[in-house]
């Protein structure tokens, strides 16, 4: 977006609307950073929403809270929105507190997961609400408006009623109008949840475009791993109201810190740890050589296979661990292949890409290549 | 084919209510443009008991205090109403049980009770300080109360119908409270306010016994006077009065229906 001033011109304000408020805007065109420290909500007397939430989020960071639901990611959205009031705990947005700031002196704007478009105004006035509402003058909200429409290509849209749009374009309506409004922080509600597959992969790919050329902090909500893992800088796994993980995508993937964030991001071949030393495990699937390296200071726990990491059929290379197992199911997908193996009476996922290598049949008795740095020992 | 006969059946038995509903509004509005002075025989069409109805000083007053009293008890009425529904609103999750059920109790309670409680409680008042004579300002009092529950009901499902989001995105959207109420929260009820205006228009119109017990002799309505002209026998005038009020009221219930219609869309 091009520079503009955002300065209440107190001349030329439409009238109806209330005086210059303090805003909590800094430089329009630059992104802050986020700090949670020791957020505690509780809903009622029992239900714990979030206990005990310390978080740093980068300037300019395509941040996600991830999680299952009732897991607290959208209280600690809407305590950023100022929508919640936290029972404990601070926040700070750059380097100003506004734990007790009310939603509407915040630059914070929100993407609604219903998107919330005021139903009985125009796109057009839907667009400039957040203008009007901070007494920007008319001639400034046309030009505004005019150039978001013109970023999100919005295209003749503006000229329609918000009651005519599909899912898709009310999706960026309301992703424009919170853009309009250049917060320091963008909040976004699982706004793509209600749109159809391809939709959504569209919306993905764009979404991080806009955030990256604006470079905005974006903090993004959702349940959905995949989404999550493409879209941002760095993700936060949550569960039962506590940060479990913090990491980037590859980090959360393939270095997930305990066996619930392993199963959250779609792991399957998680086996329990009976014996290990500091190269070695069992499980139920046999005795496994470990990378020294990796090894962590947990003796129990969970090792967890990827399944694209594994090698089937052919010679197993030296220092690779072995294993046999048969095939009691094979997924044609396409650009890869699944196979459920049986390996001593236990599951065992593995996926190979479709190079056009020989597919093992049902009931093959295969061998199985484990390089021991991909094995990962992780926490109960 | 049995089926067929059936809704044939039923066919018939709809237009019978109909009939049985509207007919004798018929009846009235035909007899209305009576030339005779008769309720039994009709013998020609003329507008003579519409003139007697301009020239009579009575009717002109009685529609005139009709006129006031539904229009202020309306207005009154919506703003009281207005933001019980909201009130009721905003509180919904509490526990509201009896509170709700006193919301209720004015639109169950029989008229002719509600009427003699509002006469007895308006004599005292009156007795013990001077004010509130009867008259129209305790008709006015009197309507705006059985009104009230109406506005408040509507606007409160009109709160209830919208994503409740919407609040949350005008918060978002740097509105303060004072331009939530007024870019927000107006403009999105207006259709169900519209409506319930109307409604509680035609309560107004409508309604006889309440305002009969709260009414002084100076003020009466529309009804009062018709109740008291039919004690000298029907006459083609009132049948003429009853037509414009069944005009009057049809305008007011098929926008107070056009108005709900848009609300729901």
């Amino acid at each position: 977006m091009t520079p503009s001033t955002m300065a209440p011109d107190t001349g030329t304000r439409e009238p109806g609307t209330a005086q210059a408020r303090d805003i909590d805007r800094r430089d329009v065109r630059q992104a802050s950073s986020i700090d949670l420290r020791g957020l505690h909500k509780r809903f009622g007397k029992t239900t714990i929403a979030l206990d005990g939430v310390d978080l740093t989020i980068e300037a300019g960071e395509f941040f996600t809270l991830l999680g299952p639901s009732g897991c607290g990611k959208t209280t600690l959205l809407r305590i950023l929105a100022g929508l919640e009031e936290p029972d404990a705990g601070s926040l700070r947005i750059g380097d100003r507190d506004i734990t007790d700031t009310p939603p509407h002196k915040r630059s914070v704007n929100t993407v609604f997961q219903s998107y919330a478009l005021f139903p009985h105004l125009s796109v057009r006035d839907n667009l400039a609400f957040g203008l009007r509402m901070q007494g920007i003058p008319l001639e400034q909200r046309k030009a505004k408006v005019a150039e978001i429409a013109d970023f999100i290509q919005l295209g003749d849209l503006v000229e329609r009623r918000v009651d005519r749009l599909s899912g898709g374009q009310r999706q960026r309506i309301a992703l424009a109008r919170a853009l309009i409004c250049e917060p320091n922080v963008l909040l976004l509600d699982e706004p793509l949840s209600a749109l159809d597959a391809g939709l959504r992969g569209q919306l993905q790919v764009e979404l991080q475009r806009i955030q990256k050329r604006l470079g905005m902090t974006f903090v993004f909500v959702t349940h959905d791993q995949d989404e999550a893992m493409v879209m941002s800088d760095r993700i936060a796994v949550l569960d039962s109201g506590i940060i479990q993980q913090v990491g980037t995508p590859s980090e959360v993937y393939e270095h997930p810190v305990n066996a619930f964030v392993a199963r959250f991001m779609g792991h399957d071949n998680l086996f329990a740890i009976q014996r290990s030393a500091d190269n070695w495990v069992d499980t139920d699937l046999g005795r496994l050589q470990l990378d020294p390296a990796q090894q962590r200071s947990e003796q129990q726990g969970w090792l967890l296979i990827r399944p694209e990491t594994l090698e089937l059929g052919g010679d197993v290379p030296a220092g690779y661990n072995r294993l046999e197992g048969i095939v009691k199911e094979r997924l044609y997908r396409g650009s890869r292949i699944e196979y459920r193996l049986e390996v001593n009476g236990v599951t065992l996922m593995a996926v190979a890409s479709n190079l056009g290598q020989r597919l093992h049949a049902v009931d093959d008795r295969v061998t199985i290549s484990v390089c021991p740095e991909d094995l990962v020992r992780v926490a109960a | 084919m049995k089926k067929r006969t059936l809704q044939r059946g039923l066919g018939v038995f709809w237009w019978l209510t109909l009939v049985f509903l509207y007919l004798p509004l018929v009846v009235v509005m035909v007899f209305s443009f009576n030339s005779a002075n008769s309720a039994a025989h009709f013998t020609g069409i003329s507008l003579r008991w519409y003139r007697r109805l301009l020239g009579n000083e009575e009717i002109l007053s009685a529609f005139a205090n009709s006129m006031v009293l539904a229009i202020t008890s309306s207005v009154i009425a919506l703003v009281i109403g207005c933001l019980i529904g909201y009130g009721m609103y905003r509180h919904r999750h509490r526990k509201l049980g009896w509170l709700i059920v006193l919301i209720y109790l004015p639109i169950v309670l029989p008229d002719i009770v509600f009427g003699i409680s509002e006469m007895t409680f308006f004599v005292q008042i009156h007795r013990l300080t001077g004010i509130l004579q009867p008259g129209i300002e305790t008709m006015i009092i009197a309507h705006v109360t059985f009104q009230i529950p109406f506005v408040a009901l509507i606007v409160y499902s009109r709160f209830v119908g919208l994503d409740p989001s919407l609040f949350e995105a005008a918060k978002d959207l740097y509105a303060s409270p004072w331009q939530r109420a007024l870019h927000f929260m107006l403009p999105t009820i207006k259709p169900a306010l519209l409506s319930a205006f109307f409604l509680s228009f035609t309560l107004s119109i409508d309604d006889f016994v309440i305002s009969f017990f709260t009414a002084g002799p100076e003020s009466a309505t529309l009804p009062i006077y018709i109740w008291g002209a039919i004690k000298k026998g029907v006459s083609p005038e009132i049948n003429a009065i009853a037509t414009l009020m069944i005009g009057a009221v049809a305008i007011a219930a098929v926008l107070s229906l056009i108005f709900s219609y848009r609300r729901q869309r």
